[in-house]
């Protein structure tokens, strides 16, 4: 299950493992490089597996983030 | 004038890491340059040639990857400067590939956004077109072409295909550069780029609506698991040396015989002389007592090669960012520490996809303790003789395990230690790493990399270790005495003479003159050593397995001081070890360090520092073991 409501922004690192989410802001010093690496707002991205550095599916690329990195990514659920 | 005798036009590959640049680079110059499936295998620019349908030709460029053009990295700064014209001794590119992969247009289109941007011709290479339309997705090269206005040739290099469309579009007159329709009224915002490649991949390549589990997502599931990963990890590493250490003996013990036996072929056919010694105890006793390892070297590449073609080895960067943490640096710096135990330079090398400046220089600093193979023949002489046995035991690999773990922990303490004295980075450096998708293995790639990397290990031997073989056997040799004992023909020669004179600096290690001036001369290149000491105890290649080297060991073990105590007790064997687990012998190393850290100040520091540091260590295990009364 998502750790969000509907319609509550939550960061990468709160949703729940196998989510379908999609990106829609990100904050913070690292943004410009999360944009390179495909993290755009509104991409949809699916969480793979959590811990000391997440994986998840961004535009087909699977890419391994720290949790600083992840609490940049603020994400909403797939409507 | 024709057009072949015109200067040849640049061409620069770009891209993002892993999106098969340099494959695409092979396949157009057929060079052999190495390609992984692990981001950040090209870590400096190089350069082949390629030629238009029509003979014209082209200088390709293979750059680095990269995710934009705002550089992070050392190695993306060089592509930065490759594509603008800025780095010295490389002319500006005439015209741009942008290799993209295919399945995943959404990022790497960002990157050739920015270069289409830059006003130069430029061609899009819509490569892994195999791997894309089987993950379902629909891609429109047409409209792609149309929307950019560029060339897109779809291909999938690995397998040579769309080659020769690819050098279609390469022919003069090059395209004109596109009229970058995204930016209007001058506006450059990212935003806009990243509406335009939405868009267009809604209308261009279509992913299908349900995202599928593919094979790399159940491999992982397994492979990147909390618990099976690591038991994964772990047997994965264990079979690797495991691997190396039995599956050589055999063509080990071969080399060995046929160096034996021409050895003896040569001596038979000689006439006894200063010549024949040169050639059977300098030459064939030293190049020899080295190049017998080459099999353990090509081992630890191959297998260095199948796991980054195979697409693991970020697997395990990823799993080990948590230890290397523990060390102050981070998963990337994985890679570089791991090749570093093949050879250090490879690994000085990789050290350029390290986004942090001070990591970097800590990873460079601690690179040369992970025991690398130049030092197994080393080990395996000496490990053997501390055990009084042969080769080939349980407890022998229990030391091997010991002597890596102990060079692996001292790298990660210091570079904890170093790590906190450089205090933290200007900009925070997070770790963010792509996983590339499992890919069939590479066997041609692998196999010239390989072959490649015990060339130059053959190289070294007929070079370096060759002149020191020589140089060794005249010192060992002359001035000459009227003596026929060993033992004073040996004294009264230069090497004696050299072995006297530095004994007091070596002997509170546990060694005498002899010992010393066998490690003085692998200061050059530390397995010389073992070629050192077969001629300094003045022993002969022999026809028969092993024998060459237990001969050796037996020398060593019957070798004694002048009051006749036997010259190596346990205790001095555990001291010339640790010696050379911690020594930094390899001249070629410091070279690279000096270039990859940018000063000779850093590669000479860590020279000294090392050394200082083995001799330390030596001096601490001998005294401190004799004190506890070994």
């Amino acid at each position: 299950m998502p750790a969000f409501t509907s319609t509550r922004q939550v960061t990468l690192n709160e949703v729940a493992v196998n989510c379908d989410v999609r990106i829609s802001s990100l904050n913070g010093p690292a943004c410009d490089r999360l944009r390179d690496l495909g993290f755009c707002e509104q991409m949809q991205l699916r969480k793979i597996s959590n811990g000391r550095n997440l994986v998840c599916t961004v535009c087909g690329a699977k890419m391994a983030i720290s949790r600083e990195l992840a609490k940049q990514v603020l994400v909403s659920p797939v409507l | 004038m024709s057009a072949a005798s015109e200067a040849p036009s640049t061409v620069a590959l770009i891209g993002n890491p892993n999106s098969g640049k340099t494959t695409l680079f092979n396949a157009l110059t057929g060079a052999n340059q190495r390609v992984g499936n692990y981001a950040g295998v090209t870590v400096e620019l190089k350069t082949g040639e390629t030629f238009t349908p029509h003979g014209r030709k082209l200088l390709v460029l293979d750059l680095p990857g990269c995710y934009s053009l705002r550089a992070n990295s050392p190695d993306e700064k060089i592509a930065l400067d490759a594509v603008t014209g800025k780095l010295p001794g490389t002319a500006a590119p005439d015209l741009i590939v942008c290799v993209v992969d295919a399945s995943n247009l959404e990022r790497h289109l960002q990157l050739a956004l920015q270069v289409i941007e830059l006003g130069l011709p430029c061609v899009l290479a819509l490569n892994m077109v195999d791997v894309a339309e089987k993950s379902g997705l629909r891609l429109d090269p047409a409209k792609l072409s149309e929307e950019l206005g560029i060339p897109v040739v779809p291909m999938q290099a690995s397998a040579g295909k769309g080659i020769i469309e690819l050098k279609q579009a390469l022919r003069h007159p090059f395209p004109p550069p596109s009229s970058v329709t995204w930016l209007k009224n001058g506006d450059d915002s990212e935003e806009t780029r990243r509406n335009f490649i939405a868009d267009l991949c809604t209308l261009a390549a279509r992913r299908p609506d349900a995202q599928s589990r593919t094979f790399s997502d159940k491999l992982d599931s397994l492979l990147l698991h909390p618990v099976f990963g690591w038991i994964a990890l772990i047997a994965v590493m264990f079979t690797v040396f495991w691997a190396i250490f039995s599956f050589a003996s055999v063509p080990m013990d071969l080399i060995d015989a046929a160096l034996g036996s021409f050895g003896g072929w040569v001596e038979g056919m000689m006439p006894e002389g200063d010549f024949r010694s040169l050639l059977v105890d300098g030459v064939i006793a030293g190049v020899g007592g080295v190049l017998v390892f080459l099999p353990q070297i090509i081992l630890l590449f191959l297998f260095i090669g199948l796991l980054e073609s195979s697409g693991y080895m970020a697997r395990a960067a990823f799993l080990m960012d948590g230890v290397m943490a523990k060390a102050g640096l981070s998963g990337k710096a994985f890679l570089p520490l791991f090749s570093s135990y093949a050879c250090a330079i490879p690994g000085v090398m990789a050290t350029r996809t390290i986004d942090s400046a001070k990591e970097r220089l800590v990873t460079i600093f601690v690179a040369p303790w992970m025991s690398c193979s130049a030092r197994l023949p080393v080990y395996f002489l000496i490990v053997p003789l501390l055990l009084h046995e042969n080769e080939g035991s349980w407890k022998q690999a229990l030391i091997l395990f010991g002597i890596y773990a102990l060079g692996t922990a001292t790298a990660f303490i210091v570079a904890r230690v170093l790590r906190g004295r450089l205090g933290p980075d200007k900009s925070p450096n997070h770790f963010l790493l792509e996983l590339p998708p499992y890919r069939r293995l590479q066997w041609s790639y692998i196999f010239r990399h390989v072959i490649d990397r015990a060339w130059s290990f053959v190289k070294k031997a007929g070079t370096i270790i060759l002149g020191l073989s020589i140089l060794l056997w005249a010192l060992a040799t002359y001035p000459k005495t009227d003596s026929k004992d060993p033992g004073e023909i040996l004294a009264h020669s230069a090497m004696g003479r050299i072995g006297a004179f530095i004994e007091p600096a070596v002997k509170p290690l546990g060694f005498d003159g002899r010992t010393g001036t066998a490690i003085l001369t692998s200061f050059a290149a530390r397995e010389v050593v073992v070629s050192s000491l077969a001629i300094i105890f003045s022993v002969e290649e022999t026809d028969d397995d092993e024998e060459t080297r237990s001969l050796l060991r037996d020398r060593i073990a019957a070798a004694t001081w002048p009051d006749g105590r036997p010259l190596f007790s346990p205790l001095s064997l555990i001291s010339l070890l640790v010696f050379f687990i911690y020594a930094l012998q390899c001249l070629p190393t410091t070279a690279v360090v000096a270039r990859e850290a940018g000063s000779w100040k850093w590669a000479i520091g860590q020279f000294l520092f090392m050394s200082g540091f083995a001799y330390a260590a030596s001096l601490l295990v001998f005294q401190g073991g004799r004190l506890l009364g070994f």
